[in-house]
């Protein structure tokens, strides 16, 4: 219980898992990246790529409605190879991974340290679309610096 | 059951191209009367040359109470006509004040309207005091209605020699206010009144009622009876409900339940219409609803008072199948569920008008394009909607609603709720069918 109240006081906003999950994503070789991508009237979290790789990984931060998360989620696999979600390593402990693991969504949970633990890894799926990601790439970088 | 009829209702001059496009594809065309107070010669020449009828709604209920979308409180104060006005040789200081359109408007009713302008606050009940003076008030409404183009053209030497020809409106609506949930009971009886004294007149065009009212006219039962009491009583020539706030997309079964009882109700003296509706109206000529009305993209809903600050929103794509707008990327993201792999599958399970055709042509990437973003200015924060892509779903919508109506109008009543079924059915595996589907189960449930 005590745990629980420390990490809800902990990320307050969705932008405080900003930073520790663009640091894991680096980490995975998602160097090219940038927060708050525009995808039609949404924006992306955090949407990353990886030129060795050649692959592009969307990212959407939430701190507790992981049933709103996939929705989105599942809308950014038109223009990602790999989708995650990030949350507080409680909330994740929550989502019925049953449910993302289906859509082929990977789940990223972010512990009080910032450190990042992948519960759930993102599948390469059949939703994404060439035009989509090709735009996504372009701003990225027109508008990021690795 | 009548044939149901589609109004669209033009909100600002910027809308005149989608009007008199689609024009022969609808019933009529709606004008507030506050847009002709503002632009009273491009108003009056657009209706003068409109092929289809005119109604010009006198929008009185905009000097009534209001309640304050951000508070919930009833307001008598009419902030919500007012605005920031420049000082002149002030130095770009500004002040708040009336809309010049519903200073205008006022002054041309006159009292109680621009006596509730001079003293800075709404109209209620107790400025009706006699018979009289209702009278008076519907006598002046209604003829400003009748007169208010020829008057325009005649003002004008270069249209002075058509004004003759203009025509009147279709019919003319009655004077009225809005019943804000906090004090109902007067101001049913202040439509009431009103609602007999216009009937009274005998005007020369039909006379229909306005009955603007808050969504508790779908739950309350003493409201719902109070209003058809006088509406039955008034034998108006037509009903229209703007039932403030109801989405038909969002409503409970016990709302639409209860929608369908009071148009059936209210069809057996006078026509019925919504005044804000989608297709779930439309199917409701089935139980009497003689049509609907509703803005450009898409106004099937719409608030008494308009809530104030929040940025444009995106005009979205209208999929028919399922009589809703979403999202392109949400649709796009259905594409594979529904095994749509190309052009013709698209136009074959989504839509095929001349709009989807042009633009999608053999390229199904080029869906986008209903739902490009640009940056409006160089120092836009966010990327907006492009004014192509906007009006691209607009006309789409407009095209789909026509074809709506005439499919509403050939159906009966199993095959609408068979349509509804069938939609769930197909879409319900899609992202779409996660939780945004439901109103289809209960629009199907709720005609049965």
């Amino acid at each position: 219980m005590t745990k629980s109240l420390i990490a809800e006081k902990k990320f307050f906003k969705e932008a405080q898992l900003l930073s520790p999950v663009a640091q894991y994503a680096k980490k995975r070789g998602f160097r090219l990246q940038l927060a708050e991508v525009p995808f039609y009237e949404y924006r992306i979290d955090l949407y990353g790529f990886s030129k060795s790789e050649n692959a592009t990984v969307a990212i959407e931060l939430k701190l507790r409605d992981w049933g709103r998360a996939l929705e989105q989620a599942m809308l950014y696999q038109l223009c990602s190879d790999f989708v995650y979600i990030a949350m507080p390593e409680d909330a994740a402990n929550r989502v019925e991974i049953a449910q993302l693991e289906k859509e082929g969504v990977g789940l990223i949970a972010v512990q009080n340290t910032g450190e990042c633990q992948c519960i759930l890894s993102a599948q390469l799926h059949q939703e994404v679309r060439s035009f989509y990601r090709g735009h996504q790439i372009e701003y990225l970088r027109e508008n990021a610096r690795a | 059951m009548p044939d149901a009829k589609v109004f669209v209702r033009m909100g600002s001059h910027s809308e005149k191209e989608y009007v008199e496009k689609t024009a022969c594809k609808f019933d009529g065309t709606m004008l507030g009367a506050n847009l002709v107070e503002a632009t009273p010669g491009a108003s009056a020449s657009f209706l003068f040359n409109c092929k289809n009828p005119y109604i010009l709604d006198p929008m009185t209920y905009a000097f009534g109470a209001y309640v304050d979308p951000s508070t919930d409180t009833v307001r008598y104060d009419l902030d919500w006509i007012k605005s920031e006005q420049k000082i002149r040789g002030s130095n770009g200081k500004t002040k708040r004040d009336f809309k010049s359109s519903y200073t205008k408007l006022a002054a041309a009713f006159g009292p109680p309207f621009s006596t509730a302008i001079k003293r800075g606050s709404a109209v209620t009940a107790a400025d009706f005091g006699t018979n009289a003076d209702v009278e008076n008030v519907c006598r002046t409404v209604l003829d400003y209605q009748m007169a208010r183009v020829q008057r325009e053209l005649d003002s004008d030497p270069e249209t002075h020699p058509f004004a003759r020809d203009a025509k009147p409106p279709a019919f003319l609506l009655a004077p009225y206010f809005y019943v804000e949930p906090h004090n109902s009971k007067s101001w049913v009886e202040l439509n009431s009144r009103l609602a007999a004294a216009s009937m009274n007149l005998k005007a020369h065009v039909p006379v229909h009622l306005v009955v603007c009212c808050h969504r508790g006219l779908l739950s309350e039962d003493s409201l719902r009876v109070a209003v058809l009491e006088y509406v039955k009583a008034s034998r108006a020539d037509g009903v229209w409900l703007w039932i403030s706030r109801f989405d038909e997309h969002m409503a409970t079964a016990t709302e639409l339940g209860n929608l369908r009882t009071l148009v059936s109700e209210i069809a057996d003296s006078s026509p019925v219409y919504n005044m804000h509706g989608g297709f779930y109206s439309l199917a409701l000529s089935k139980f009497g609803m003689s049509g609907i009305a509703h803005g450009i993209g898409y106004g099937e809903q719409k608030d008494v008072v308009p809530i104030i600050g929040q940025s444009t929103p995106t005009v979205q794509y209208y999929v028919r199948p399922l009589h809703a707008k979403f999202s392109v990327a949400e649709i796009t993201r259905c594409f594979s569920t529904l095994g749509i792999k190309d052009a013709s599958s698209f136009h074959a399970k989504i839509c095929d008008c001349v709009i989807c055709k042009g633009v999608i042509k053999n390229n199904l990437d080029a869906f986008a394009q209903f739902g490009e973003i640009h940056y409006s200015t160089p120092s836009s924060k966010r990327p907006a909607q492009t004014p192509a892509a906007a009006k691209r779903c607009r006309f789409h919508f407009l095209l789909n609603r026509a074809v709506e109506r005439d499919a509403v109008n050939h159906s009966d009543i199993a095959n609408i709720r068979k349509g509804l079924d069938d939609a769930f059915e197909s879409w319900k595996y899609t992202v779409l069918g996660r939780n945004q589907l439901g109103f289809l189960k209960t629009w199907s449930d709720s005609l049965s």
